[in-house]
């Protein structure tokens, strides 16, 4: 999978707004993961090209952070925060009926493709739990029904 | 989600209305007067001087004093100096900064902006986490709206001083919120913590000189400009002036955030504010400051919210994340929540770390699970007492300090399931 | 300069360096004074995680890492308090809860810093009783290099050494905490000049070569001082030996030529010792020209009876000899007297040329081609092109070099003489034309002096016991000599 243009000049202006070129590697990253939703070794070499670095050093990157993914992922990405706050009001547990309404286990996709379900440490939504992420969206003070209603509308 | 917090102070007392998020709305309160001010009419050094005399203190959890921080710079260089404003806000139980991001963008800005004069960096790098979509997007749109008005870039405010702002986005990794993971994940690699010396001051952000502060520390310079030291000082405590952001959570009936002197006492933040535990419940332990600060039994919550205060009874303010658990909660499974974070978030380079949290985290994992015995609990106090001190950075003490919270005050919980081979606890919070 | 105290014993050490660095500086790094440490290398980059190089530095607090405090003047150290004992304990332990029991199949063993600081600093018994994580223990890393992840005890030196001295940065440390992993990238293993070396840097058995996988017990072998023979570096090797055979090279450090390195091709070049293709008997073509096995003395009076036959004949103008930098200098100063004695003028050096790089591999495919130069052996070609135009009718030749392409490139020419003397270590084309062979001793097993291409001389000494009926070449010129009624050699 080949970088496009489109992102490619994206990554250009990154770099220029960083005294050296390797600061605009995390938004590179970010950018391209935006495409496809992962970062796969093809992409990850071009990325090491761009950035004069070595490939394994693009791939250390990708694997220290939560968010850069080195699968394919769903099409959406709904993260559950089951840390201590949210734990308290009741976030494994909502986890787990998400687990069965979607019919997968936290850290896997959809059969269709349409969700990967994970759960995440603290979001920074703590006076409103429980809560999930959903791609770039949070939902707060969620019950069990609220959460499969905006489940079920995602394509 | 919280537009304007429960209480409200300087910080957050025009949160409430939507235009203040704007570029018109904040200058129609004031807003960007201090940073005239401190540009046209003080030198760098005054205004040091005067966050100094103010003792406004770091925000971020270290509660380092913000002045002494920006003096550390040096002052004639060649090099150009930089800015980095700490929006990593990962600590669980502080969604503090959020709200600052959120509906106070242009207020950070302007605290940033005398920040830079200050100092005489060149460019703030806004370092937010990746899971705050939104808020950077606020973030974003401020500064956008800042380049226009000529507030950013060549001509700050119609002055000659230039001063550029970048915001970069993290992907995930609490140990980024580190001052000098943060600069490590700034660079684009792994956000593992550089040994010091050299401290970001000499050495920072791609090796230049270099100031780290958190969201609301920059948030609050703006009022001292404008109200002066005498006026910050007359807030909060003697040690510990001004306000901040208290973030409360768990078992209580109106969790959220409420802005408050520092100083307010736990057990009036708690019972008072955030109306006390529902249905009737007795409190059992509340975390004062985020999760690595060790958490307070019900008979300790009369405690000021200031470090002064809470030194004394082996905890501290870190970023005033206040959580709250009920009569109902088994305190091993807290620890199994608050190990496991540990765990998943460090970092790896050294060794009491890496493998202590891991260690701590299976032992409780097994005490929970039932097959606990006699000696693991003064095993993991062993094993804490190893990650202390003598790491290249504080995360192995953050991850040391709540287990030896928990079992300070709550040892009971863990000898009961030991002894019981089974959770004594049946409503508390599942796992 | 900069005054250094530790553990009550003052030292002068040089303005600048940390802690680690002067001790090793001064020879005494674990040679005197004891500071155990895994991360930190004398040649890598500093890293500072390993944390068990913490030492009390008076005037701090909180212990210190050696690998990452400068030395200040009055500085005062000690290595061996409560503290700092506690600390180390305290390290090994938490090194020890994920670190699998393999000790009864790890090649380290032995030779494992995990024992050797577990026995000195460690706890006396394991306290955990959680399972440890589970990993890949056989990973192919690259064509010479197996990694076992379970072992790892991540203190990245493998990591900086691909990175830092290599430059080809084929390995990472993927993944945070204690699921953190090193790996290479995807399509990309470790393969460079000198992967081996990743083997010596780790402390534990997670790097291992395939070439010594499983071979023998470290405690079997001793260690012998010598040279690597592969090229004209001299790499100072450790010849590691047992039942009269050498098992492994693995470099010894020398600051002036190899630091602590030495290339693969180099390390794996000891399988030449012992190898099927030793020549270890003398030979001469008999009457039906078919060349037969013989004792040593008997060849070299059949050699003797040629030369002398010629020389008489036809004067020693038809006589050519072509040394080899495989030889010693004693070797090759024996030759030279040889040939002076029978008014040889036709002399040269033959050796094979490769790939060279900035680090430390030399074109020069031999050790002692400078050693060669400076006895006198120049350039073959002027020896050769007699050969080609038919003016030599003898030729004495050490080794085979002389069949590379940039030489002879073959046997071309070799044929048509009256007389060819081969002396070499390993059979090879040679043998389909030469008239006498006799073997020669490899440079572990022999004494003798090397020149390597910056012109230092190293002595080596031998490791092993050569076969009975090889001499050292030396030895073989100057019985020639005798043989011929020459003058004994003057002292080389």
């Amino acid at each position: 999978m080949v970088i496009s243009e489109a992102t490619r000049s994206a990554i250009d202006a990154e770099i220029t707004r960083y005294p050296r070129k390797r600061g605009a590697l995390l938004p590179a990253l970010h950018l391209v993961q935006r495409e496809h939703g992962w970062i796969p070794p093809e992409t990850a070499r071009e990325l090491a090209g761009i950035f004069e670095i070595a490939p394994v050093d693009v791939m250390e990157v990708i694997s220290f952070y939560t968010m850069f993914h080195a699968r394919p992922q769903g099409r959406h990405q709904v993260y559950v925060c089951t840390n201590l706050p949210c734990s308290l009001r009741g976030a494994r547990v909502l986890l787990t009926r998400i687990e069965a309404h979607l019919g997968v286990a936290a850290g896997e996709t959809t059969a269709d493709g349409r969700i990967t379900l994970g759960h995440e440490e603290c979001l920074g939504a703590c006076g409103y739990a429980p809560m999930m992420r959903v791609d770039g969206t949070y939902h707060e003070d969620l019950d069990e029904a609220r959460a499969k209603e905006i489940l079920d509308a995602l394509e | 989600m919280l537009t304007v917090p429960y209480t409200t102070s300087y910080l957050t007392e025009h949160f409430g209305d939507d235009a203040f998020t704007t570029l018109a709305g904040y200058r129609a309160r004031g807003g960007y007067q201090a940073a005239k001010r401190a540009l046209t009419t003080m030198s760098p050094e005054e205004v040091i001087q005067l966050v100094k005399d103010s003792g406004l203190q770091g925000r971020g959890g270290a509660g380092f004093g913000t002045g002494m921080k920006w003096s550390f710079m040096p002052q004639k260089t060649d090099q150009p100096k930089y800015l980095v404003c700490n929006a990593d806000e990962s600590e669980p139980g502080s969604f503090k900064d959020r709200i600052l991001l959120e509906r106070g963008s242009h207020q950070m800005l302007e605290g940033i902006l005398i920040a830079a004069w200050a100092t005489g960096a060149e460019k703030t790098f806004v370092y937010v986490r990746g899971e705050y979509a939104f808020p950077a997007a606020q973030l974003r749109r401020a500064v956008e709206e800042a380049y226009e008005a000529g507030i950013l870039g060549k001509r700050v405010l119609g002055t000659r001083f230039a001063h550029d702002v970048v915001v970069h986005v993290g992907a995930g990794a609490y140990i980024c919120g580190e001052e000098t993971g943060l600069l490590e994940s700034l660079e684009g690699k792994k956000g593992q913590p550089r040994k010091k010396p050299p401290f970001p001051a000499q050495f920072g952000a791609f090796g230049m000189p270099t100031t780290v502060n958190n969201v609301e520390t920059f948030s609050h310079v703006p009022h001292v400009v404008r109200h002066g030291a005498e006026w910050f000082k007359g807030i909060g405590t003697a040690k510990s002036p001004g306000t901040t952001i208290f973030g409360v959570s768990g078992h209580v009936v109106r969790a959220g955030l409420y802005e408050l002197p520092l100083g307010t006492r736990l057990d009036e933040i708690v019972f008072q504010h955030a109306g006390g535990i529902p249905d009737g419940r007795k409190v059992k332990g509340v975390i004062p400051g985020g999760m690595s600060m060790p958490i307070l039994p019900a008979g300790q919550l009369d405690v000021p919210m200031a470090n002064e205060s809470l030194r004394e009874r082996k905890t501290m303010l870190g970023t005033g994340g206040i959580m709250v658990m009920d009569e109902r909660t088994c305190m091993v499974r807290v620890a199994s929540v608050i190990s496991y974070f540990f765990r998943d978030e460090s970092c790896g380079q050294c060794t009491q770390c890496r493998e202590g949290t891991g260690w701590i985290h299976k032992i409780v994992e097994r005490i929970e699970r039932g097959a606990g015995s006699a000696g693991d609990l003064d095993l993991l106090l062993d094993v804490a007492a190893k990650m202390e001190g003598k790491t290249i950075c504080a995360f192995s003490d953050a991850a040391a300090w709540p287990i030896q919270g928990l079992l300070r005050h709550f040892r009971e919980d863990f000898e009961a399931h030991v002894r019981e081979r089974k959770c004594p606890f049946p409503e508390s919070f599942e796992l | 300069m900069a005054k250094l105290t530790v553990d009550g014993t003052v030292y002068e050490v040089a303005e600048g360096r940390t802690i680690l660095q002067a001790l090793d500086e001064l020879g005494i790094l674990m040679n005197g004074v004891d500071v155990p440490h895994y991360c930190w290398h004398p040649k890598l980059a500093i890293d500072g995680s390993c944390r068990l190089c913490q030492v009390e530095v008076a005037g701090f607090p909180k212990l210190q890492i050696a690998c990452n405090t400068p030395v200040k003047d009055g500085m005062e150290v000690r290595t061996q308090s409560d503290a700092v004992r506690d600390a180390r304990a305290g390290v090994m332990e938490l090194l020890l809860v994920n670190h699998p029991l393999d000790c009864p199949i790890c090649d380290q063993a032995g030779e494992c810093k995990l024992q050797d600081y577990a026995f000195e600093y460690g706890v006396e018994h394991a306290r955990t009783r959680e399972p440890r994580r589970a990993l890949k223990k056989n990973v192919e890393l690259g064509p010479t290099i197996v990694f076992d992840q379970e072992r790892c005890i991540l203190c990245r030196r493998c990591v900086r050494f691909c990175r830092e001295v290599t430059g080809t940065g084929e390995l990472g440390v993927f993944g945070r905490g204690d699921h953190s992993v090193i790996e290479t990238f995807p399509g990309t293993p470790l393969d460079n000049p000198y992967s081996m070396n990743v083997a010596d840097l780790c402390p534990v058995g997670a790097l291992t070569t395939k070439d010594f996988r499983f071979k023998i017990r470290v405690w079997f072998l001793e260690d012998v001082p010598g040279v690597c023979t592969g090229c004209a570096r001299g790499c100072n090797v450790w010849l590691g030996t047992a039942n009269n055979k050498v098992y492994r090279y693995v470099p010894r450090r020398n600051d002036a030529v190899n630091e602590t390195w030495i290339c693969d091709s180099g390390r794996l070049s000891y399988r030449g010792i012992g190898s099927p293709d030793r020549l270890d008997r003398a030979m001469v073509r008999g009457e039906l020209g078919v060349l037969e096995s013989c004792g040593v003395d008997q060849a070299i009076a059949e050699a003797a009876r040629r030369l002398r036959r010629l020389v008489d004949g036809k004067g020693p103008g038809v006589l050519g000899a072509i040394a080899s930098g495989h030889g010693t200098n004693e070797d090759l100063a024996s030759f030279a007297a040889l040939l002076d004695g029978l008014g040889v003028e036709s002399r040269g050096l033959a050796t094979v040329l490769g790939d060279s790089d900035e680090l430390l591999i030399q074109a020069e495919k031999a050790a002692n081609g400078e050693g060669a130069r400076r006895i006198g052996f120049g350039d073959a070609r002027a020896v050769l092109d007699r050969l080609r135009t038919g003016g030599l009718e003898a030729l004495i030749v050490m080794g085979h070099d002389v069949l590379a392409a940039q030489h002879l490139g073959g046997l071309d020419g070799l044929e048509r003489l009256d007389t060819l003397i081969v002396l070499d270590t390993h059979h090879s084309a040679l043998e389909r034309v030469a008239h006498v062979v006799i073997p020669a001793r490899h440079a572990a097993e022999k004494t003798g002096h090397l020149t390597n291409h910056a012109g230092l001389v190293q002595a080596i000494a031998p490791a092993v016991q050569a076969h009975a009926e090889t001499l050292p070449e030396a030895e073989a010129f100057a019985r020639m000599g005798r043989a011929l009624g020459l003058a004994a050699p003057g002292p080389a």
